[in-house]
């Protein structure tokens, strides 16, 4: 079997082409055509099935890493929408929680009031309520009303329609019969309900989940259906699966539908990939740590598996999701960051961040700012040579210069100003791992830092020191981690509902019902995939809290029926859970199963190993020894320091640093002090001496 | 930048330190608003966190709680101190201690604050304090909002003052079962000062782990430097506010049925020299004796000065985050007669000041108007607090809801709708959170149409919200605007006041004003909330045609207001711009 993954970035678009028969990869990389990404992807399988000779016909898979949906929300430039809600709560988007975004300003904007998804005009009303807690009728639907709404729409060209209606988690059908009237009104329209998106409690965040759902509804179905056909079209018979936030793949069927599951889809498959690189090593707990010119992506994997978040922590543009994803914590901070003394006289690096153009100054596309890129050059720990893989020269003399005006400012020398910039954007990221570990009870001495990225090798061995992790690992593509990671997973989609059951009183059979509608239902989602039985697993959670408290946890239910002894295990794993979060439990209070979800996954054929580098020697690889300067102790030293090419080092042979190792895609700094080698399994592994 | 600046350590450890002291009240923050249990600290999120110095001196606060929470903590623990040394008690580690004295830095009775003192082996470098809004404080009537007829402070339920809840790590039985049998909704009132409790400790321990890395010395520079940094970004903003003398006037409804306790103005008068700042409340109405609408002095009407000057002068949005601590309150003096609504003598009642320190802080703002008229909003449309509550099978249930206002207009922007003002930013609770576990339903929720204060931008439009009982209850009100509109700048128009209903379930209806000591309800009963809409900011008739064209797409406002208020002809749906420019320039 033959499967490629393709990832879209910012700048480039990644490939990776595996064959399951042979174990052989492939990897290509192509300009991202920013206009119509798809030209890009479509290119860029074609080159790569030129340049190895694959026959078109061959492929059986693509999965790809899609950010429209992402930059359709960062832009601001999806559908013109319409909403059908109930009578009398025609602002719920509005309003929104009534709280400010910023607490200390009199001029900010409201994203839900300054550009609204769907504006108030297109907001129509139909008179219908039901309450908890079982979906009662207290107001039939106007189906006569939804009928009109559904003519204004048409008559208007609004074709993309969100029905959010209150307490709708309870009961869909109310929504799906207002779907089916303005479907019959109106059959090419594009409408989504809040209980299929999000079936949750919490109006706010569910409609606005729902609303974003056709906001951006009609460009990723276009997208998707339009690069399906070219894919078809060009020769190729594989089937197109695309990455979701959940860390599992969907069909394009699905994503077409759904497309809000996608807003993380390229960060997500980073985190799969680092995920499944540091497993080639038997590392199992792991913090992937993926930076770019304008910002670091953190995961967390332990046991294998990563982190989801919390339906409440998950953001898009200023708006609320409420949708299964990976914990993925994003700070700004990067290669681009631009460090800069304050009015206030405070030295700070980002989030303003000089990106891909004008980029640092030392690219010479004319940026004049000091970047993290320009401190670690004018530190010598980028070789102005050797970026890139040569494809690029840095200007020192511009770096320098950058510095220099920075530091006399800060009344600083130069070494000191840009050793500085890289320990404060150094210490940002390791608080933003901080805030993803010790602050959850986890202790980072017992995990490996995963680096990968452009930038994430550059800074790591600094930050693992920070936070005494005792291992940063390098993959071997360390820039294609997120196409790799693309073909490390399975199909994946999430049901859930709201259950609302308090300890002592749980119906079981209500909670069983519910598992098994669940399960049903994406069972149905499986076979319409062409997926069999046999390679369908359903894993069970529930949403737990004290009862009162406003946060749940996650907790996995084992078993397959819903008792009295999966109830006990459920809630003792909660005490537990909350003991490790929280530092605190309280096992005499009674607890709520706020909702009851189901995770199906569907296995597919799965990249299998690293590319295993041949051994080289220390000699060939040493490319020169040069100046770099270290923090050695409250001192600044600069240090011999030899420059290695990555492919060329031998393997399992430990180097001390100080070491820079170059690389296509990143450079990797090793510190004085620490030590790596290139294992079997293609990773570089540096010890960290703390 | 010109200016050199002195500080006695570098730069680089002074940022590595401030990220992560403010990372360490964060975490504070978060662990508080998902351990607790009420929904006034964990969907609201009324509550505050905050690191002092050994003196009281803010370091850091957490950025999710509400201004009005975080702001005061260096008050209650400066008291603290203060009263220990007093008594002569000392510090001990693994002390938790209890305070709430309105009297002596609290904001008011409900917001209590648990402190724990850290120590660095026998040195005490800090306090790690928390403080939240609790549920019920064991006041004459059910909440801990609108006890608006108590007589003095003893009337708004129990004080505790400096009182060590864990002696040495010891808890102190006797306090917590005396406090357990005199609030009602014991079991959340409890659970949630336990969440504050760990919330602290874990701070204290992460304090600790700080100095471990990086040595006291440098720790207390760096928050040396963090204060004077605060302190110079203060300076420079005030510099760039013209020397002169700014005054404003607003009134507070207070209560509106009596002649003697109602339209009490709030003056305020700002004079700024060089980068100095005083304001002055002189002019301010004496207080109210025996109503508990007085403002501490400290805790809440310093909080409510500081907050408006730092969101003009300083707005987050074009100046960035920036750090809360002691310093940038140094360059500001107040100046408040003893004895007025703002400075109230013991044993005067504070308990419903929320309200009026609202109004203060939009006063501040009309004030800073004069000199920044590019930096403010109109006048904002105040706020309400209400606590519902009943009785099931002997046990209270309570529930508070804050209702929003909304901002004037704005240099360059509208005014925001139906959100919360000025020193208050808390969060609503979603409909199908309430009604899942309370006997209520809100039966409406939306935009209050064809009200905000027209102008070249126009008001926030406040909102009307309503919630019915299912089963007999009670509620209690405290709130302001019922009488006063919130002010138009420039032009603009004053916005309209709120309202407030109670309509029964046989459809009659009773009109409520701004202050309502507990009253029951019946099954069915309505209450219904007209949120304030806020002023208009410039001449309305400079409002462009397309703008108000929106709005009237957006049934915000209607056709007759466009045309009445903006000149603005709309016929048949359509805009009419010369039959626009006709009326504009008759």
């Amino acid at each position: 079997m033959k499967l490629i993954g393709v990832d879209v970035g910012g700048t480039f678009t990644d490939l990776v082409l595996f064959d399951s028969n042979t174990g052989a990869t492939f990897t290509h990389k192509t300009p991202t055509t920013p206009h119509n990404p798809s030209e890009g992807v479509m290119s860029g399988i074609n080159e790569l099935c030129r340049r190895f000779s694959v026959d078109r016909k061959s492929i059986d898979h693509i999965y790809h890493g899609t950010t429209t949906a992402t930059n359709t929300m960062l832009e601001h430039d999806g559908a013109v929408c319409g909403m059908i809600t109930n009578e009398g709560y025609r602002d719920i988007i509005h309003i929104g929680r009534h709280q400010r975004p910023q607490h200390f300003s009199i001029q900010q904007e409201i994203p839900w009031q300054d550009r609204p998804l769907v504006k108030r005009r297109w907001r129509k009303t139909v008179a219908h309520r039901i309450a908890p807690p079982h979906g009662e009728v207290l107001v039939p639907l106007d189906e006569n009303a939804v009928r009109q709404a559904a003519e204004t729409f048409k008559a208007n060209d609004i074709d993309a329609i969100a029905i959010c209606f209150l307490f709708a988690f309870l009961d869909p059908s109310h929504e799906h019969r207002a779907r089916d009237i303005v479907l019959e009104v109106y059959p090419e329209a594009f409408v989504t309900c809040s209980s299929d998106v999000s079936p949750q409690f919490r109006e706010f965040e569910r409609f606005t989940t729902t609303a974003i759902n056709a906001y951006i509804g009609p460009k990723v179905r276009n997208y998707v259906t339009m690069l399906e056909e070219n894919i078809a079209d060009q020769g190729y018979s594989a089937d197109l699966h695309i990455m979701g936030s959940n860390g599992g793949l969907a069909t394009s069927a699905m994503v077409a539908e759904k497309p809000v599951l996608t807003i993380l889809s390229g960060p997500a498959a980073g985190v799969m990939g680092g995920a499944w690189s540091g497993g080639q090593s038997e590392r199992h707990s792991l913090i992937t740590f993926d930076v770019g010119g304008t910002s670091a992506d953190i995961g967390i994997i332990q046991h294998g598996q990563f982190a989801e978040a919390s339906p409440r922590d998950t953001w898009i543009a200023g708006f609320p999701l409420m949708v299964p994803m990976i914990d993925i914590h994003t700070i700004g901070a990067g290669g681009g960051s631009i460090a800069y003394q304050d009015k206030g006289g405070a030295f700070k690096v980002g989030p303003r961040s000089a990106g891909a153009r004008p980029g640092p100054s030392c690219y010479g596309f004319g940026g004049d700012q000091p970047t993290v890129t320009d401190a670690n050059l004018a530190l010598g720990r980028l070789d102005p040579d050797n970026f890139l893989g040569g494809e690029m020269m840095l200007d020192q003399a511009k770096a320098n210069q950058v510095i220099d005006n920075l530091a006399n400012e800060l009344s600083m020398d130069r070494l000191s100003c840009a050793e500085g910039i890289i320990t404060i954007v150094n210490s940002a990221m390791a608080n933003a791992i901080r805030s993803r570990t010790v602050q959850r009870g986890l202790d980072p001495r017992e995990f490996s830092l995963m680096a990968f990225g452009g930038g994430g090798p550059l800074q790591a061995s600094e930050v693992a020191a920070m936070l005494a992790i005792p291992e940063v690992i390098v993959p071997p593509h360390p820039g294609i981690t997120s196409a790799i990671g693309l073909l490390t997973t399975d199909i994946k989609y999430d049901a859930i509902r709201t259950a609302f059951q308090v300890s002592g009183q749980v119906s079981h059979d209500r909670v069983e019902a519910m598992f098994s509608e669940m399960e049903g239902q994406l069972a149905r989602q499986f076979r319409a995939d062409n997926i069999p039985d046999n390679d369908v697993e359903f894993l069970r959670y529930a949403d737990i809290r004290y009862v009162g408290q406003g946060y749940e946890l996650r907790v996995k239910i084992d078993g397959k029926y819903f008792d009295n002894n999966a109830e006990k295990q459920l809630f003792d794993q909660f005490e537990k859970q909350h003991q490790t979060e929280y530092g605190r439990s309280f096992p005499d209070s009674p607890k709520e199963i706020v909702n009851v979800r189901v995770s199906g996954i569907g296995t597919s054929t799965k990249l299998e190993k690293q590319d295993t580098p041949s051994s080289g020697s220390i000699d060939d690889a040493r490319v020169k020894v040069a100046q770099c300067v270290f923090r050695h102790g409250a001192e600044l030293k600069t240090f011999d320091t030899a420059i290695y090419q990555r492919g060329k080092l031998p393997l399992d042979e430990k180097v001390e640093g100080p070491a820079i190792i170059l690389q296509q895609d990143t450079t990797t700094v090793v510190r004085p002090g620490d030590s790596f080698h290139i294992d079997q399994q293609g990773n570089m592994l540096i010890s960290i001496n703390s | 930048m010109e200016q050199k600046i002195q500080q006695s350590i570098d730069p680089v450890t002074a940022s590595v330190i401030q990220g992560a002291l403010q990372n360490i009240a964060i975490e504070m923050g978060y662990k508080l608003m998902r351990m607790s249990y009420s929904s006034i600290i964990r969907e609201s999120e009324d509550f505050g966190t905050a690191l002092t110095d050994a003196k009281g001196n803010q370091l850091a606060e957490s950025v999710q709680s509400t201004p009005l929470q975080s702001g005061p903590i260096p008050g209650y623990v400066k008291n603290v101190i203060e009263v220990f040394e007093r008594r002569g008690t000392p510090f001990k580690h693994g002390d938790v201690i209890m305070h709430n004295d309105p009297y002596g830095g609290a904001s008011h009775g409900p917001d209590i604050a648990l402190i724990v003192p850290v120590f660095y082996g026998d040195i005490l470098i800090g306090f790690s304090g928390t403080t939240a809004h609790h549920l019920d404080v064991g006041a004459l009537s059910p909440g801990s909002c609108g006890i608006v007829d108590a007589i003095d402070v003893y009337a708004e339920g129990l004080q505790f003052k400096a009182i060590k809840v864990y002696d040495g790590g010891e808890r102190n039985e006797a306090v917590w079962q005396i406090l357990k049998d005199n609030v009602r909704a014991p079991g959340m009132v409890v659970g949630d000062m336990e969440a504050q409790v760990a919330a602290c400790q874990i701070g204290a321990e992460r304090f600790i782990d700080l100095v471990d890395r990086f040595g006291l010395q440098a720790v207390d520079d760096a928050s040396e430097a963090l204060m004077d940094y605060s302190e110079r970004l203060m300076r420079n903003a005030i510099r760039d506010v013209p020397d002169g003398v700014y005054s404003a006037k607003t009134f507070i409804d207070g209560f509106l049925e009596d002649p003697d306790r109602r339209d009490l103005p709030l003056v305020v008068t700002i004079t700024i020299s060089g980068d100095e700042m005083e304001v002055d409340l002189e002019g301010t109405a004496p207080q109210v004796s025996d109503r508990p609408i007085n403002m501490p002095l400290i805790g809440t009407v310093d909080i409510s000065i500081w907050l408006t000057v730092r969101s003009v002068l300083l707005d987050s949005d074009i100046y960035g985050y920036i750090p809360q601590n002691s310093g940038l309150t140094r360059p500001i003096t107040l100046k408040v007669p003893r004895g007025c609504l703002a400075n109230p003598i013991f044993p005067a009642p504070v308990i419903a000041r929320f309200t009026p320190g609202n109004q203060l802080a939009d006063t501040v703002m009309k004030a800073l108007a004069g000199a920044v008229p590019e930096q403010v909003s109109a006048g904002i449309g105040n706020l309400k607090v209400i606590a519902f509550s009943g009785l099931k099978e002997e046990t209270h249930w309570v529930h508070m809801e804050i209702f929003e206002g909304s901002y004037g207009g704005r240099y360059n922007r509208n005014g925001m709708d139906a959100v919360d003002t000025l020193y208050a930013n808390t969060r609503n609770n979603p409909i199908e959170d309430i009604e899942s576990h309370l006997p209520m339903r809100v039966t409406r929720y939306e935009l209050r149409e064809d009200t905000s204060g027209a102008g070249r931008t126009r008001g926030g439009l406040g909102a009307c919200r309503a919630f019915q009982f299912l089963e007999p209850g009670g509620f209690s009100v405290e709130g302001e605007g019922h009488k006063f509109a919130p002010w138009g700048f420039k032009g603009g128009n004053d916005g309209k006041t709120a309202e407030l209903h109670l309509i029964h379930a046989d459809g009659k209806s009773e009109s409520l004003t701004s202050k309502v000591p507990y009253h029951t309800t019946e099954t069915g009963d309505t209450f219904l909330a007209i949120g304030p809409s806020a002023g208009g900011y410039g001449e309305a008739f400079e409002r462009s045609p397309e703008d108000v064209y929106e709005d009237v797409l957006d049934e915000l406002i209607s056709v007759e207001t466009a045309e009445r208020d903006y000149g603005v002809i709309i016929s048949h749906g359509k805009l009419d711009l010369e039959a626009t420019a006709k009326r504009r320039h008759a």
